[in-house]
């Protein structure tokens, strides 16, 4: 059975990266749209309506961010930001801005081809409506508010159930720490990073076999936080 | 600091003013009273040269009028028989201004000097970074310009395998290129101040285990053995910042230590200090180097080809003492060395409700 060509939007204007970004995409079966300058690329994400969107934040005449909040206007596409070392703000900025993931320049390509798996497969995630979710040997039941571990049940105060909901509902992507401080504790907990803190050590004592060194509970430092899920076994 | 310092400067006028005139009245009896002038010169002199004018002047007019006072006849009286004495007047007061000109002349060349050696240093570390740069950035230009001319010019020629490798070292000497540039930079706006801390409460487990996730490959060839401690407090520190001063520690090991050996993490709390250690186990560092180890492109150990700018060590420093810690590198008796920092402990947040 052939499916569709997924689409991809890659709003980027060097040339250069763009040659290499459309060749690397094509060979893993993407059909690329390319455009060269942000009042483009948040045009041409209208007109052809991605599967995804990959946005340079060092464009030439809008600003990247802005490009994420016109297409957040009317679409829930996954956005995966490039953006240069000397841009931790504007980063942080795009996330919040509802980007879903970022690359730092300069990126090996399988880094940036397993974001945009990672984004396209939480895609149909949400379509399927699957509440069920496996890390190893633990797995969590959302509809029924189940955690076991190794066969054996764990038990998750509220807030900790509410914070893995928030990183399973982007699972594989980065969650910046005021999205999470706001799903979890509301609008006025935005600055109170250390409840964040408290609650990943926890849910991590919980979940993970190496507290210190987590496989699916990963920090990203300064930024927020991703669950990493194994790839899917094909099913 | 500058306000309580002028203040003990007056006090110091009033005491050394009423020390000469105990040390007078002691020696009336014996010594002649142009003598007893001469003690309270030399407190003059004293004051003038440890505070600025103020205290100074304020010393020698003190002591004019205790000496007027106490020892000048008619004593007990602030008048003045003998016209003389107004020159020992004129003398103390010119005595106290010209020394603390002098003292001041003195500390304005001093600070010329040091401006002076400081230029010296940074033309030293100018060109260090221009040899660095040199050796540094062009090995992996030449590495790039020769591995992808050849792929462009007789790809076909080679085999899959060839090409690989050829494509693979492009790659990753691109990437040691990029860290180089990086690093150079970091250092740059590290010392230009142009960097402001963004200080939220952190977990120092989490910098561990990011910085470790994110050198895994870096640190593939050495058995890295963690300690930290389930119950840490936080810290409030610049995240981003910190785990590039732990990264700089572990890179450093790797890359000065041979295959197989140990690296080893701890952090610990010692009073109200959070002190990250890494500590090493291959062949320890001269003892000249471990003062010496943090500062720009030292190398610590004479490898050339282990390379990295040398900067890696002084951006943790930089990085640290912003944060107000201290980085320092010391032998460890079974050889090996222990890279460390220390990070300031605040109060803890209010916890969560």
């Amino acid at each position: 059975m052939s499916a569709p060509r997924l689409a991809i939007l890659l709003v980027e204007d060097e040339p250069e990266i763009r040659r290499f970004l459309r060749a690397s995409l094509g060979v893993e079966g993407y059909r690329v749209v390319e455009s060269s300058t942000g009042r483009r690329g948040a045009i041409d994400a209208g007109t052809h309506k991605p599967d995804l969107a990959i946005v340079d934040l060092g464009l030439p005449d809008i600003d990247g961010i802005n490009v994420i909040r016109r297409i957040r206007e009317w679409s829930s596409m996954p956005i995966i930001v490039l953006s240069a070392r000397a841009q931790e703000r504007s980063k942080i900025e795009a996330l919040d801005a509802g980007a879903n993931d970022y690359v730092t320049k300069p990126f090996a390509m399988g880094e940036l081809l397993a974001r945009v798996r990672a984004a396209l497969r939480h895609a149909v995630r949400i379509d399927a409506g699957s509440a069920v979710l496996r890390m190893d040997d633990v797995e969590v039941d959302f509809d029924a508010r189940t955690v076991q571990r190794d066969g054996q049940p764990v038990h998750l105060t509220p807030i900790e159930f509410r914070l893995l909901a928030a990183l399973a509902k982007s699972a594989g992507m980065v969650v910046t720490h005021r999205r999470l401080l706001a799903e979890v504790w509301g609008p006025t907990h935005e600055r109170d990073t250390h409840y964040l803190r408290i609650y990943m050590k926890q849910l991590r004592e919980k979940l993970e076999a190496d507290p210190v060194q987590p496989r699916f509970l990963l920090t990203e430092t300064g930024v927020g936080y991703r669950l990493l899920l194994p790839p899917p076994a094909a099913a | 600091m500058r306000a309580g310092f002028a203040w003990q400067g007056y006090a110091w006028s009033a005491a050394a003013t009423v020390a000469c005139t105990l040390a007078g009245l002691a020696m009336r009896s014996r010594f002649d009273i142009v003598n007893i002038a001469m003690v309270y010169v030399l407190a003059v002199v004293v004051v003038a040269l440890r505070f600025p004018r103020g205290p100074a002047f304020t010393t020698a007019m003190l002591s004019v009028l205790a000496f007027d006072y106490a020892f000048v006849p008619p004593s007990g009286t602030f008048t003045v028989d003998d016209v003389q004495y107004l020159l020992t007047f004129a003398i103390m007061l010119a005595v106290a201004l010209v020394v603390s000109r002098l003292v001041e002349s003195v500390k304005t060349r001093a600070a010329a000097q040091a401006a002076l050696e400081l230029e010296a240093e940074t033309e030293r570390i100018r060109s260090a970074l221009l040899a660095s740069i040199s050796h540094d950035l062009r090995t992996p230009l030449a590495v790039m310009a020769g591995a992808s001319s050849s792929l462009a010019e007789s790809g076909e020629q080679l085999s899959a395998d060839e090409r690989r490798a050829l494509a693979n070292s492009v790659f990753q000497q691109a990437r040691r290129m990029s860290d180089h540039v990086a690093k150079i930079l970091q250092m740059t706006r590290l010392e230009n101040g142009a960097i402001v801390l963004e200080r939220d409460w952190s977990s120092m487990a989490e910098i561990v285990g990011s910085v470790l996730a994110r050198l895994r490959e870096r640190l593939s060839l050495h058995r890295v053995i963690v300690e930290v401690p389930s119950e840490l407090p936080l810290v409030r520190i610049d995240a981003s910042l910190v785990e590039q001063a732990l990264g700089n520690l572990l890179e450093n090991a790797a890359s000065h230590t041979p295959a197989g050996t140990v690296v080893r993490l701890r952090v610990e709390r010692r009073g109200d200090e959070l002190v990250v250690i890494v500590e090493d186990y291959g062949g320890a560092i001269a003892d000249v180097d471990v003062a010496r180890v943090f500062d720009k492109f030292e190398h610590g150990r004479a490898e050339g080809s282990a390379g990295g700018v040398g900067l890696g060590l002084a951006i943790c420093r930089a990085i640290v003492r912003l944060h107000d810690g201290r980085a320092s590198a010391q032998r460890m008796p079974g050889g090996g060395t222990a890279f460390s920092f220390t990070l300031p402990l605040e109060p803890a947040p209010p916890p969560p409700a």
